[in-house]
């Protein structure tokens, strides 16, 4: 297929672009399966069964399930890929994750769609805000969180190369506009710098992506350098340029749509305290549930928004 | 020349009194153990890796390779005795039980050659020898996968989500044995929650089904051998067994579940064994 094919196709959503790279692997790759928890249109396989329908399991609303099947499936020599809603396939098949798939060290890779406050409206439910803390947690696991569909699309093939289980975190039925640049090529573990800048790093990841570069732009105005990174790949953490950019600008600020526990601000936290304890603010998910409403909504009242990122650099300033 | 159908059970019974023989070993040499549920499941892991599965202990990643999973893996004693007699581990792991860094604990380890999964977190491994069995087909591989789940672990739902997956795609490359002793950790398995009509619940889920006693030799192995007995339909074998079959005083009883081995109780329980 020819790229501006999938990229339409993926519509500024990386579950979309997660599902036209499971149909490209499909071709690619022989030993492709991809399982499916009643998420056939969450993540945009239906191109996929429709063409390898012999290389596809449906499991149904089974998140246990989907992942001890998907690790049976990798045994037999197989490259399974879970397609789930990040918030059940991480809280609720978190056991079968850990023991089948972590601790007995199996390519599996779980595509988690609707992470986040994605599913803003759903309520807390629905909210997947701590599936970054339990998925890092675990030995053997690669944890990655695409900012667009260029990224999400090249990271999924890229998990090809991964001997290993690996988690991706996936947006929902919200548009992700392009920040990375297509001609550039994912590689995994190796964060990307965005704008430069030695007054203050903006490390974020997801979403909050967007985000920091625009606040980047907004702190620019008055004067103040704002470097931006995109720190694609949670764990194993790029340890290299993060802490360059502690040492460079000597403050940090850290944004994700995660509780503020345990996600990308608490590896960074943790990396910085032993390396290189440097000033930091992280914007985030408090410590709570968040309320019910439109995900933009709901992120800015929690200062998941640009203005919540400046103010977050102004304190350090 | 075959082995006569009189030897082959002779055989396998001998085989079987030196896995529970073995069990107690292992338990001796960890402190303490389940010799209650590593019992009960002692002469279908025989008859299995003894007679009924296509195995190369010589190359335990042959992919042709029959797969069994205990997803009861605090049956492990059973399951390494097993592995070691049929010459996937050294016979010198078994005294090893437990041990500091031993490859040998009291639940199975995917690193130990012959081991199929990480299991004896309940209800894992119906899904995942679901996968396997999934697995072969898609691989145009004629192996049969194999998993023997407790009969208390049945409390745990993940086994049910398995249960109508398996049977949804017909998968009767899929032998599913519960080893029915009918005891959990802390008392009767129906009077912690009832499972029964057990069978009729397996069949309600699209499953093929049998009876038999988990200890009748003759009846294990014809049961195997027969495998599968509907071509568009998984079987579940409900083995009745007695939990700590073989040493009077552990039988029946959950107070053999998990309990602590020392030389005099590894004798006593030998005495009983016999040679």
């Amino acid at each position: 297929m020819n790229a501006p094919d999938w990229r339409a196709r993926a519509a500024n959503q990386t579950r979309l672009a997660f599902g036209q790279a499971l149909l490209e692997l499909g071709a690619r790759d022989s030993k492709t399966v991809v399982v499916s928890a009643d998420t056939q249109d969450l993540l945009g396989i239906r191109p996929y069964i429709g063409k390898y329908r012999e290389r596809f399991v449906e499991v149904g609303i089974a998140e246990q399930n989907a992942i001890g099947i998907a690790a049976g499936l990798a045994t037999t020599g197989l490259h399974p890929f879970v397609c789930a809603y990040a918030p059940f396939i991480t809280a609720r098949s978190m056991e079968q994750v850990r023991n089948d798939v972590a601790y007995a060290h199996q390519r599996v890779v779980i595509g988690a769609a609707a992470s986040g406050i994605s599913l803003g409206v759903a309520g807390g439910t629905h909210h997947a805000l701590e599936d970054l803390a339990l998925m890092r947690s675990f030995p053997n696991m690669t944890v990655i969180v695409p900012a667009d569909v260029d990224e999400a699309y090249q990271a999924t093939l890229a998990t090809q190369d991964i001997d290993g289980p690996v988690y991706m975190r996936l947006g929902g039925r919200v548009e992700e506009p392009p920040v990375s640049d297509p001609a550039q090529p994912f590689e995994l573990g190796k964060a990307v710098t965005l704008r430069d800048g030695n007054d203050i790093a903006i490390i974020a990841c997801g979403a909050m992506v967007e985000l920091a570069i625009r606040a980047s732009d907004e702190l620019k105005k008055t004067g103040v350098a704002a470097r931006v990174i995109n720190l694609h790949t949670i764990k194993p953490l790029d340890r290299d340029t993060i802490l360059k950019a502690a040492a460079e600008t000597r403050r940090i600020v850290t944004a994700e749509e995660h509780h503020l526990t345990g996600g990308l601000g608490g590896t960074i936290a943790e990396l910085l305290a032993l390396e290189q304890p440097t000033r930091m603010r992280m914007v985030g998910m408090p410590d709570m549930f968040a309320c019910i409403g439109p995900t933009t909504k709901v992120r800015e009242k929690y200062g998941m928004s640009t203005q919540g990122i400046v103010a977050a650099c102004r304190e350090l300033l | 020349m075959a082995e006569s159908k009189e030897a082959l059970i002779a055989r396998l019974r001998r085989q079987a009194k030196q896995v529970r023989r073995d069990v107690w070993r292992a338990l001796r040499a960890g402190g303490s153990g389940h010799a209650g549920g590593s019992s009960s499941a002692a002469d279908i892991l025989t008859a299995l890796y003894f007679h009924r599965m296509r195995i190369r202990p010589q190359e335990p990643e042959w992919p042709e390779r029959d797969r069994f999973v205990l997803s009861k893996g605090h049956a492990n004693a059973a399951l390494g005795a097993v592995l070691a007699k049929a010459g996937f581990i050294d016979d010198e792991v078994l005294d090893r039980f437990y041990h500091f860094e031993s490859p040998f604990g009291m639940h199975p380890d995917i690193k130990v050659p012959g081991v199929e999964m990480c299991t004896g977190a309940l209800g894992h491994g119906l899904a995942i020898a679901t996968g396997m069995a999934l697995g072969a087909r898609m691989q145009g591989k004629d192996f049969h996968t194999f998993v023997m789940l407790g009969d208390g672990e049945l409390h745990e739902g993940s086994n049910w989500e398995a249960a109508m997956a398996a049977a949804h795609y017909r998968l009767a490359n899929l032998t599913a044995i519960v080893d029915h002793n009918k005891i959990a950790q802390s008392g009767r398995v129906t009077e912690l929650i009832d499972i029964d009509p057990l069978a009729d619940k397996w069949r309600a889920f699209g499953w093929e089904v049998r009876e038999i006693d988990g200890h009748d030799m003759p009846e294990v192995v014809d049961t195997l051998n027969a495998l599968p007995f509907n071509a568009q339909r998984p079987t579940a074998l409900i083995a009745h067994t007695v939990k700590g079959k073989g040493v009077s005083w552990a039988e029946d009883t959950y107070l053999w579940h998990s309990n602590n081995v020392n030389d005099e109780t590894y004798e006593r329980a030998l005495g009983e064994l016999g040679e």
